[in-house]
C-alpha cells in the first residue's frame, strides 16, 4: 500500500517500485577485501580488488557511496544495445522489445549515485529517454484499439513495472466504464455488440511479474 | 424538494479542493435531521388518518398511502446521504493518523466535530496499542528509506526540550538545520514543521 | 449495485427527472404549482432520480426521458463527440444514464420503446470521447488541456485526473528530491512565522 501517495491512484508509489527495483542485481569491482556478507536475502561476495562479483542494487550503491567499489553498467545499458531496442521500437507499431522489468528505476538509480561509471552517459540518458517515450506513446495508440474491439481486456508484452505503474489509473478506470457501458442489462440487443468482454481470460498466459 | 438539503451535505464531500478535509457543517446536518424528524411526524399523521378511516394500513393503496410512501422514502433518502457524509469523512479520518500522526495540528482538530475529535484519538490509541503488542511502529518509512539519518531544516516553531529515540535532547530554532534519525524526523515532516534536504 | 456510501451514486441520483403521476398523493409538498399539499393524477411534476425510480417500480408515476438524452444531444454528439459540453448538461451523464436505461428495460414495454436504445447510445458516446480524453491524459499540460477539459463529465473527469496525477507522480520521482513530505490534507501554505 502506498504510503504517503493517495492509495486510490495507483497501487505503488514510484519510490515503492525503485525500492523492489534496488533487488535486482548487478556486477560490481570492488577495490577492498572483505569476507562474504550473510544477508537475509542472499549470500554475496567475499569481495576481492578488482575481481567482479555480483550484488543488489541497493547493495552496490551503499558500497559505491563510501568509495568501495565501481558499478558495471548491466550490458543493455550501453549505446549500442539502447540504439538497436529504439530503433526495433520504433519500427514495429504492436511488439514492444523485451527490456528488464525494471529498467526506469534501475537506470536512474545508477544515473543518479554512479554517474562516473557509465560511459556516454549523456547519451544513454538520453536514448533511455527516447526508448520510453516511444514505448508510451505505441501503449497509447493500442489503447485506442481496445474501445474498436469492444473487449474488457487488453493483452501487451514486455510492458515495464513502471510503465505498468504509470498507467494502471487511467486503465483500470476505463477498463471499468468499458465493463459496465457494455454490460447486457444496458445494451440488451446482443447482436449489434460482440461480447468479446464474456471471453474467459487464459490462466495459462499469465505473466509472472518478475524474470528470476 | 425533499433531500436536497441532504445531498448539499454529500456535495460538500466533492467539493473543495482535492485530498482537504471540509469543515464538519453541524448546521447543515442538524437540519436534514430536522427534515427527517419532519417526515416521521408526516407517516404518523397520515397513518393515524387511515386508521381513524377504519382502513387497512397494509393493503391499502389511497393517496394517504403514496404520501406516507414519498415521506418513507425521502427518510431513507435522507439517512443514507448522512451515513455516506459520516462514513466518508471517518475514512478520512482514519488515514490521518497514518499521514498526520496521532497528533493533529490545530488547523485539522477545528474541522471536526466533538464525536469525530473523539473517534479519532480512540481510533490512534487502538493503533498503538496495536502497534505496542507488536513491538513495531508501522507508522514510520511509509515511503521506502535510503538512509537511516537524513538533513532536516526546521520550519516552525516547535519548541525545545524535545527528546529524541536516543534519548538525547535538541533545540529546534526555526531555520535551524539538523543530522537526524529518518524515523524521528519523520513526524515532524508530515506535520509541515520540518523539510527534508536532499542533494 | 452501487456501493450505499458512494458519493457520486448519491449525487448522480439527485438529477431531476420529469415525472407525470397515474396516482393522487396526499400530504406532500414536492408538486410547487400545486396550492395545497397534494398532487392530483396526471399532475407534471420534476423529482429527483431516487423519488422517481422508487415510485416508478411502483407504478406511481410515468417517466419520461430526461433531456441530455434526447434527440437533440443525439445528434450533436453524433457530429462531433468530442467538442460536446456534457459536463453542463450533465455532470452524471453517463451514471445518470445507466440508471434511466437499467430502468427502462426492467420495465413495461410501453416505455422501454422510448429508452430502448439509451444504453447503446451511452456506449457510443462513451467510446467516442474517450480516444479524446486518452490522447490528451497522460500527455497535455494541465493548461492547455483545461478548456477540453471544462467539457467533461464526471467519469471522464476521474479518468482523465487519474492519468494526470500518475505522469505528475512519475515526473516527481524522476526529477528527485525530498522523499517525505509534509501531508497533503494540511494546507499547502505556510503559516507566516516571521
Amino acid at each position: 500500500m502506498a504510503g504517503q501517495s493517495d492509495p486510490h491512484v495507483s497501487l505503488f508509489s514510484a519510490e515503492e517500485l525503485e525500492f523492489m527495483a534496488e533487488d535486482e542485481l548487478v556486477e560490481i569491482v570492488p577495490n577492498m577485501r572483505m569476507e562474504p556478507l550473510n544477508l537475509l536475502c542472499g549470500d554475496y561476495g567475499p569481495f576481492f580488488p578488482q575481481m567482479v562479483t555480483q550484488v543488489p542494487v541497493w547493495l552496490a550503491i551503499a558500497l559505491k557511496k563510501r568509495g568501495k567499489c565501481s558499478i558495471r553498467p548491466p550490458e543493455w545499458m550501453s549505446v549500442e544495445s539502447l540504439t538497436r531496442i529504439l530503433e526495433s521500437e520504433r519500427e514495429s507499431q504492436d511488439v514492444f522489445q523485451v527490456l528488464p522489468f525494471h529498467y526506469v528505476e534501475i537506470s536512474k538509480l545508477l544515473f543518479d549515485h554512479a554517474p562516473g561509471d557509465i560511459p556516454d552517459i549523456y547519451m544513454v540518458r538520453s536514448l533511455i529517454e527516447d526508448i520510453r517515450d516511444v514505448r508510451f506513446h505505441k501503449f497509447e495508440t493500442s489503447l485506442e484499439s481496445f474501445e474498436a474491439a469492444r473487449s474488457s481486456a487488453v493483452r501487451i508484452n514486455n510492458l515495464s513495472a513502471m510503465e505498468v505503474n504509470i498507467a494502471r489509473p487511467f486503465v483500470s478506470r476505463a477498463l471499468q466504464a468499458f465493463y459496465k457501458h457494455t454490460s447486457p442489462d444496458l445494451v440488451p440487443n446482443a447482436e449489434t455488440v460482440p461480447n468479446r468482454w464474456q471471453q474467459p481470460a487464459d490462466p495459462g498466459q499469465k505473466r509472472t511479474l518478475r524474470k528470476r | 424538494m425533499y433531500g436536497r438539503k441532504a445531498c448539499q451535505l454529500v456535495k460538500e464531500l466533492t467539493t473543495g479542493e482535492k485530498g482537504q478535509l471540509m469543515p464538519f457543517n453541524s448546521d447543515l446536518f442538524d437540519q436534514v435531521i430536522a427534515e427527517c424528524g419532519q417526515h416521521y411526524f408526516e407517516i404518523q399523521s397520515l397513518t393515524r388518518k387511515m386508521e381513524e378511516e377504519g382502513l387497512d394500513i397494509e393493503t391499502t393503496k389511497n393517496e394517504d398511502h403514496y404520501g406516507s410512501l414519498i415521506h418513507h422514502l425521502s427518510l431513507v433518502r435522507n439517512k443514507r446521504c448522512l451515513m455516506a457524509y459520516l462514513y466518508n469523512r471517518a475514512e478520512i479520518l482514519r488515514n490521518l493518523t497514518w499521514k498526520v500522526g496521532p497528533v493533529l495540528p490545530q488547523e485539522i482538530q477545528e474541522k471536526l466535530s466533538h464525536l469525530e475529535e473523539d473517534y479519532f484519538k480512540k481510533h490512534s490509541a487502538s493503533l498503538k496499542s496495536y502497534m505496542s503488542k507488536l513491538d513495531l511502529d508501522l507508522a514510520v518509512d511509509m515511503v521506502p528509506p535510503k538512509d537511516p539519518y537524513i538533513q532536516v531544516r526546521v520550519l516552525d516553531d516547535i519548541g525545545d526540550g524535545i527528546v529524541l529515540s536516543d534519548d538525547k535532547t535538541a533545540n529546534f530554532a526555526p531555520h535551524s538545520m539538523h543530522f537526524l534519525k529518518r524515523t524521528d524526523a519523520e513526524q515532524f515532516i508530515s506535520r509541515g514543521l520540518m523539510e527534508e534536504l536532499t542533494g | 449495485m452501487a456501493n450505499y456510501y458512494d458519493l457520486d451514486d448519491i449525487i448522480a441520483e439527485e438529477e431531476r427527472v420529469s415525472v407525470v403521476f397515474r396516482k393522487a398523493v396526499n400530504g406532500v409538498g414536492i408538486d410547487a404549482s400545486a396550492e395545497t399539499d397534494c398532487v392530483e393524477i396526471d399532475s407534471k411534476v420534476e423529482l429527483p432520480f431516487w423519488l422517481a425510480h422508487e415510485l416508478y417500480l411502483r407504478k406511481v408515476v410515468k417517466l419520461k426521458v430526461p433531456t441530455c438524452f434526447n434527440q437533440k444531444t443525439r445528434l450533436e454528439l453524433g457530429a462531433d463527440a468530442a467538442c460536446v459540453d456534457l459536463r453542463s448538461r450533465c455532470p452524471y451523464f453517463y451514471e445518470f444514464g445507466c440508471k434511466i436505461a437499467r430502468l427502462f428495460n426492467s420495465c413495461e414495454p410501453e416505455t422501454r420503446v422510448e429508452g430502448r436504445d439509451l444504453g447503446s447510445f451511452l456506449l457510443s458516446a462513451f467510446e467516442n470521447r474517450y480516444k479524446e480524453v486518452l490522447a490528451k491524459a497522460h500527455s497535455a499540460a494541465f493548461a492547455a488541456a483545461s478548456k477540453c477539459f471544462t467539457l467533461l463529465t464526471k467519469e471522464e473527469t476521474t479518468m482523465y485526473e487519474a492519468a494526470q496525477s500518475s505522469m505528475a507522480a512519475f515526473k516527481k520521482w524522476r526529477m528527485g528530491g525530498p522523499r517525505f513530505q509534509k501531508a497533503s490534507i494540511l494546507g499547502r501554505k505556510r503559516k507566516p512565522t516571521d
